[in-house]
């Protein structure tokens, strides 16, 4: 069953948006585009100093003990206005992986840091274009990991990492920090999302789920986070589709605004289509955290949300024409995200097979 | 339990045991004419357990209950394809609006009844040959005649006209203003004199729609449920009657576990054709479409309940499933490969990917054309625009042809 926002739900989708829209501008976040390592350094203490950071973590380990829905709505702002940094969803799935697999030493250890924010947590799960193969590129024996995980999100400026991996029986899922891991920067197209190939040579980790569980809880993960993104992908896509819409009510050619020809405004309310029904799905998946089709409901808000933003910053450039194009405009801040997150936890493909699997019974 | 689950729970089960007596096996084989009058009785006991007029007046033989009872109980009968059809424009929109803007209590009052038990049957007469989506352009007259009126012209795309004992109707009684101006709402005797109904085939071989012709047809002024010259108002508001309706995410076609069960029983290239990527690709897109309607119909319920205005997105629901089954179905037929030729003109669009497939355009034009739809997501949600429009303001007699 879908869930209606309660109050308290509502001051938290509108205190952030409007926190969010007094600190982020585009003119911050294009200089960016040409940095490696470099992330919104103003955002990041946003969501800090806000408490998202801590949002979903336990009460007892300085988190507020709320959940997917809530910072879901903070994603869906952060979407909105770009979010400066990839840290909150990475740091969220670090964390879940602790508090959700972990002992009470290691959830001792990591959580507090993570909750506050102090440290910076990310997932390694892929291994090239596999978002979760079945033998992890990188080894786990004797307590230690080694091999390299190829395009970790935030990989560049995190503390620690959870890491899928190959362990003697199977994949495990272990937890490792990063001080002695060997960096490399990925020149990409939104670098503010500190992508880098993380180089382990018997680095220190501590397993938190092996044998057969590793791969379902690291889908778990993936999982969550995916509901997360999903919501941030419909922040994108709704203010493309916004901005679209805007413009086609100021820009006059042939003597009447461009939103009165059917080819720009029905582009416009085909773009609404798509960000409700991604909008639905992400309400829905995050109302089914714990439940037993929570995969495919998130599975489903990944898909629907992915094809929103693409398509919205795709027409929404297009209903610009020329200005569209520009750097100084920045709506390819919004292209560029919109795809950047389409691959961050496992792209379209992935979560097709995914889904697929499970309707069918092929994964039972 | 909710009250609105117990509802539905007993909906449920008073449907269920309707079901040997007028379910899909009952209805199988017979003629138009036995389903019309299996149909008549299917309603007649739907009146008699309460299941007629559900949201509708006490005073009316109606039910007094909500919108979400009536919803509910749609979704459940959805589910057992009883021989309703006949009476879903009729209980939809004529009979309300005359409940609303009749002013002859008593006439109403039999009428309603009468309709409620499946014993007469209203359509609405609105589309012409010269308008579908512009309304407002019709050319149906009706010119003043002793103390009543005189109706000439056509309509078209009549739903159950051929079996209907009345009929709201639309018509220009004044041609020298703009053309929403000018119009004047009437019901109609059906078997009037001058009252012809043609009934047209659809690409399907189906035949519900008609023709419906007008020439010399006498109403008296007591007829008219509009001021003259007010009747658009009246249609808008028939229009608008039933904003929350029962939907259907699979856009009133096959459910996508028939899709499912399709492509495991197909081979492609000597697997089953649910390894197939491309297969999988359209269950997947079809699923998380699917399931965001699903998301947007059950949040409207929950807001319903709640006492609130459901969002303006419940109008996503008849644009975007009817063509996504109408693709769905196109690539069913697909996957058969030769043993995709075969179409039988009985089979259900529910259950039938080639019934299903040859019946989506009419999906897609009646009720609401997507492009008009497109057209009024963009225009009173976004706040974009209309169309330009020439005969804007222009009196509908000086409107170029």
């Amino acid at each position: 069953m879908s869930i209606l926002y309660d109050e308290g739900q509502q001051a938290i989708a509108t205190e952030s948006r409007r926190v969010l829209e007094a600190r982020m501008n585009k003119d911050e976040l294009l200089p960016l585009l040409e940095m490696t390592g470099r992330y919104h350094e103003g955002f990041w203490n946003t969501a800090k100093e806000q408490g998202w950071t801590a949002l979903a973590l336990p009460e007892e380990y300085g988190g507020l003990a709320l959940g997917l829905v809530e910072l879901g709505l903070i994603a869906h702002q952060a979407g909105r206005t770009l979010s400066g940094a990839p840290f909150l969803t990475s740091g969220f799935g670090c964390a879940k992986a602790i508090e959700l697999y972990g002992s009470d030493e290691q959830k001792t250890r990591w959580l507090p840091a993570l909750a506050s924010g102090e440290i910076v947590g990310v997932v390694a799960f892929a291994s090239g274009s596999d978002p979760l193969p079945a033998y992890p590129a990188i080894r786990f024996a004797d307590g230690r990991i080694s091999g390299r995980a190829a395009g970790v999100t935030g990989g560049l400026v995190a503390d620690i990492a959870v890491v899928y991996a190959m362990g003697s029986l199977g994949p495990v899922l272990v937890v490792a920090e990063l001080s002695d891991v060997e960096r490399s920067a990925i020149g990409g197209f939104d670098n503010s999302r500190c992508y880098a190939h993380l180089g382990f040579t018997d680095i220190p980790a501590q397993p938190l789920a092996i044998d057969g569980a590793a791969r379902e809880a690291a889908l778990h993960i993936l999982s969550l986070q995916a509901v997360i993104t999903a919501h941030e992908q419909t922040g994108g896509a709704e203010a493309m589709m916004e901005i679209a819409r805007d413009y086609a009510l100021t820009r006059r050619a042939f003597g009447q605004v461009i939103g009165a020809f059917q080819s720009v405004k029905h582009r416009i309310a085909e773009l609404y289509g798509l960000v409700e029904l991604a909008r639905a799905n992400c309400i829905h998946a995050a109302s089914r955290e714990g439940k037993d089709d929570f995969i495919i409901a998130a599975a489903a808000a990944r898909l629907s949300a992915t094809e929103a933003y693409d398509t919205a910053a795709r027409d929404c450039i297009q209903i610009h024409g020329g200005i569209g194009v520009t750097w100084e405009i920045g709506l390819h801040l919004h292209m560029r995200r919109a795809r950047s997150l389409a691959i961050e936890q496992g792209n379209g493909l992935f979560w097709e097979d995914i889904l697929v699997d499970r309707l069918t019974g092929e994964a039972a | 339990m909710s009250d609105l689950e117990a509802y539905r729970a007993r909906a449920a089960t008073w449907l269920e045991s309707m079901v040997p007596a007028f379910g899909k096996a009952a209805r199988k084989g017979l003629s138009e004419a036995d389903d019309l009058a299996l149909a008549r009785r299917y309603q007649a006991a739907k009146f008699e357990a309460g299941y007629a007029g559900i949201n509708w007046p006490v005073e009316y033989g109606g039910q007094g209950l909500g919108h979400l009872e009536k919803v509910t109980f749609d979704s459940e009968e959805m589910k057992h394809g009883f021989p309703n059809a006949y009476f879903g424009i009729s209980l939809g929109m004529p009979v309300p609006i005359l409940m609303q803007f009749g002013e002859d209590k008593a006439f109403v009052k039999e009428r309603v009844l009468k309709a409620l038990r499946g014993e007469e049957i209203w359509c609405q007469l609105f589309s012409e040959p010269a308008g579908g989506s512009d309304l407002a352009g019709l050319r149906t007259k009706a010119e003043p005649d002793g103390n009543g009126w005189k109706i000439n012209g056509q309509k078209v795309w009549t739903s159950w006209a051929q079996y209907s004992d009345y009929g709201v109707i639309v018509v220009r009684t004044d041609p020298n203003v703009p053309k929403h101006k000018g119009l004047t709402y009437f019901w109609v005797d059906m078997k009037a004199p001058g009252v012809t109904v043609r009934p047209i085939r659809l690409a399907g071989g189906d035949s519900h729609v008609n023709e419906v012709f007008f020439d010399d047809v006498k109403v008296d002024d007591d007829h008219r449920m509009s001021p003259v010259g007010g009747g658009f108002a009246v249609a808008m508001a028939t229009l608008m009657i039933e904003r929350y309706v029962a939907t259907d995410s699979g856009g009133f076609g096959p459910h996508l576990d028939l899709f499912v069960a399709l492509a495991w029983d197909i081979n492609l290239n000597g697997k089953p054709a649910i390894d197939d990527g491309r297969i999988r690709q359209q269950i997947a897109r079809n699923y998380a479409m699917r399931n965001g309607l699903n998301s947007i119909t059950a949040r409207a319920m929950a807001m319903m309940q709640a006492g609130m205005v459901p969002g303006p997105e419940g109008s996503l629901n008849k644009l975007v499933s009817v063509r996504s089954r109408q693709k769905l179905s196109e690539l069913a037929i697909d996957l058969q490969g030769n043993d995709g030729f075969a179409f039988d003109d009985h089979a259900s669009q529910k259950e039938d990917w080639t019934s299903s497939w040859i019946n989506a355009p009419t999906g897609r034009i009646a009720g609401g054309a997507d492009e008009m739809l497109l057209n009024t997501i963009a225009e009173k949600i976004l706040g974009l625009p209309q169309d330009h429009r020439p005969d804007k303001g222009v009196p509908f007699n000086q409107i170029p042809a």
